[in-house]
């Protein structure tokens, strides 16, 4: 078993198809999952390099916590300079992988390099003792659907997995990393999906990681306490918060509540509401678990909360899982696409070419919007995103994102922050949102922090989106999935008792904090100015409302106060993700 | 007179007032008020059928109600708040 004396990293070096083990350095020893990915790429990447070319640098980095016993604790961080965005990048995701990797001992793998040969696919298997690049060429092309069916005849039971489709093979922008669930089939149905990463994957040769942990128990702590909080909390939050509609039913079930605060996106954002919210809700898909089976499941081990579904179709066969909110949103109504069953099929073509649902759903919005393609075409668009996986020019254009159709197609209206979409939750209602979105340097990313209240008093719009960054630039480094929703100080006691240190809660948002720089550092060297910190125009000019309107109208002077850090006060060490 | 404490995430039609003093005798009948003076708020409480919305609840005087207590009797002075239960996504 692997304890935190032994924590190593690997070292890939795709130029001569090369791995190593390290011993993992002291100086890096609180750090995890994003913070981890952050300091990682600071100090070892270039930030002004082509991030499709060998100096940009890949990294996997599981939280703090993960192969512990604390609940839902297990996320892993993808990280890399982004192709999308030019800027840093972190997206993060659940599955095996994060905890498997841990319970391994291994904090981290770092690839770098490019093999001369484009052509060739590899693969890196990782074993408690052995890592080694493996040739994958008979894998090349293939849908993440059918390579996991194909590596699970190969690897064993217990192996987890991390993958691209066709859009990463092809370096699209768009491209996302699918990691395998923790369902008896392994679906690669959990994907680090925002900021092109699945491209950066690509541009290495890599196809796939497995990761062989075997029956490796959980990681120990040094204090015993840790056994008890891990209990203590799992009984609250599923006495308390897992009651509540979200997490019990997933993300899909928030649909309603968001379309009558005006941030549930239609027709590319023209409006902040969709007629067609009933039949798009996700409490249509819990209705259909009766009569076609499915229902909701951890998609990592350990995870008490479980809002993952698992969504079957009308034949009762598995279809797709994870069909979360955002999705629902953007390949939904914000395409005026009417109906849940359509986003599913293309939640699972998007799953299995490896491409960011948000991204697509912007960009295949912003198509429709420019004429391409008429508002609502399910067909049309199921037909597009497959042609992304063929490489025609139309394809390749929509799996680049929203901001490359939109200059194709020279429309006006791009929402999009430092090159990325803007997601579900609409700046214009959440001011807070947008101030993150033009402040986080991974642009517009709601898992960046994210505050859900549309009556916030003005004053409040920048110090709550960065005590809301600096929450979740914790959480992410963590393990713990936002869903959980700790606060700093629960997983300040989470480290404390699992290092055996007193780590007291200032610490804890000083290390978000911390992350935070780590990330706007690397953007200023990248060559990112305040220039790059503005709101889509099309925000500030389409209102959104009926009675009451909405529109982005946050000055950049005002937004630019975020860089400074306010002095902490007690909401920061309470608020929860949302 | 009950009074209703809005939460700031509906009070877009209520042009940011927190607390709403109120002449109803139920829950409801203060919703419904309350609409009267700032149309748009009972969309975001209650559902098309008039049933609370899956994420709202209620407190009175700081202990939670149950999903059907909409129309139970309230008393001159008595506190009710509504609480928009976290969302994600
Ligand atoms: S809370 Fe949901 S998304 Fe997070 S780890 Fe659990 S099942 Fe996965």
């Amino acid at each position: 078993m692997a304890d935190r004396k032994t924590d190593r990293l690997i070292r890939v070096d795709m130029t001569r198809q090369t791995a190593t083990i390290e011993s993992f350095p002291e100086k890096w020893k609180l750090l995890g999952g994003r913070g981890l990915s952050a300091r990682i790429l600071l100090e070892e990447c270039d930030p002004t390099c082509d991030p499709l070319e060998a100096e940009n640098v890949f990294v996997l980095a599981p939280g703090l916590l993960a192969g512990s016993s604390a609940p839902t604790s297990g996320r892993l961080s993808v990280g890399g300079k982004s192709p999308l965005t030019g800027g840093i990048k972190e997206a993060n995701v659940g599955g095996d992988a994060g905890q498997d990797l841990m319970k391994l001992g291994y904090r981290a793998v770092i690839v770098t390099g490019k093999p001369e040969n484009p052509d060739l696919r590899y693969g890196l298997s990782v074993f408690a003792d052995e890592v080694t690049v493996v040739g994958a060429d008979e894998h090349k092309g293939k849908w993440n659907y059918p390579l996991i069916e194909d590596l699970c005849k190969v690897y064993s039971k217990k192996a987890s997995f991390v993958s691209i489709g066709p859009a990463g093979e092809l370096l699209l922008a768009g491209a996302s990393v699918a990691c395998t669930d923790h369902s008896q089939d392994r679906h690669p149905a959990r994907h680090a999906g925002r900021g092109g990463l699945g491209a950066v994957m690509g541009s290495k040769g890599l196809k796939f990681f497995v990761i062989e942990a075997g029956g490796t128990r959980a990681r120990k702590p040094v204090d015993k306490t840790f056994f008890q909080l891990s209990k203590k909390y799992t009984r609250e939050f599923v006495a308390g918060p897992g009651q509540e509609p979200f997490p019990k039913w997933g993300t899909s079930v928030i649909c309603e509540e968001a379309n009558s605060i005006y941030t549930f996106p239609y027709k590319n954002r023209v409006e902040g509401r969709s007629p067609d919210v009933e039949t798009l809700d996700g409490m249509r898909i819990v209705e259909s678990f009766e009569t076609r089976g499915g229902g909701m499941h951890n998609c990592l081990t350990g995870c008490i909360v479980k809002c993952s579904n698992i969504v079957h179709d009308a034949n009762g066969e598995y279809k797709t899982s994870g069909l979360e909110f955002e999705t629902l949103t953007m390949l939904g109504s914000n395409c005026a696409i009417a109906h849940w069953e359509d986003v599913a099929d293309l939640d699972r073509l998007c799953d299995d070419i490896g491409l960011d649902t948000i991204e697509m759903g912007a960009a295949i919005g912003v198509y429709m919007d420019a004429g391409g393609m008429e508002f609502g075409d399910a067909e049309g668009a199921k037909r597009l995103v497959r042609e992304i996986a063929e490489g025609t020019e139309i394809g390749r254009a929509i799996g680049n994102g929203a901001a490359t159709i939109g200059r194709l197609k020279n429309h006006h209206r791009v929402p999009s922050v430092k090159g990325q979409a803007i997601p579900a939750w609409d700046p214009r209602p959440l001011k807070s949102a947008g101030v993150t979105y033009c402040t986080s340097a991974m642009g517009a990313d709601h898992t960046a922090g994210l505050v859900v209240d549309p009556g916030m008093a003005p004053e409040e719009f920048v110090r709550s989106s960065q005590e809301s960054q600096i929450l979740n630039a914790v959480v992410d480094s963590s393990g713990f999935c936002q869903f959980l929703m700790p606060n700093i100080v629960e997983i300040g006691e989470f480290y404390s008792s699992f290092l055996g240190t007193s780590i007291s809660r200032e610490e804890m948002a000083d290390m978000g904090w911390r992350c935070l720089e780590d990330e706007w550092e690397f953007n200023r060297r990248a060559g990112f100015g305040p220039e790059d910190d503005k709101m889509a125009p099309c925000m500030a000019e389409d209102v959104i409302g009926d009675e009451v309107k909405f529109v982005w109208d946050v000055p950049d002077s005002v937004v630019a106060t975020a860089y400074e850090r306010f002095e902490a006060r007690e909401e920061l060490f309470e608020m929860r993700p949302s | 007179m009950p009074i209703l404490e809005v939460p700031s995430r509906y009070r877009v039609p209520t042009r940011g007032e927190a607390v709403l003093e109120l002449s109803g005798t139920t829950i409801r009948e203060c919703i419904a008020e309350a609409e009267t003076r700032f149309p748009g708020f009972l969309e975001l409480i209650l559902d098309s059928q008039g049933r609370q919305k899956r994420f709202v609840r209620f407190f009175l005087n700081g202990e939670g109600l149950e999903r059907d207590a909409l129309d139970s009797a309230l008393e001159p002075g008595d506190r009710v708040t509504i609480m928009a239960s976290a969302a994600g996504g």
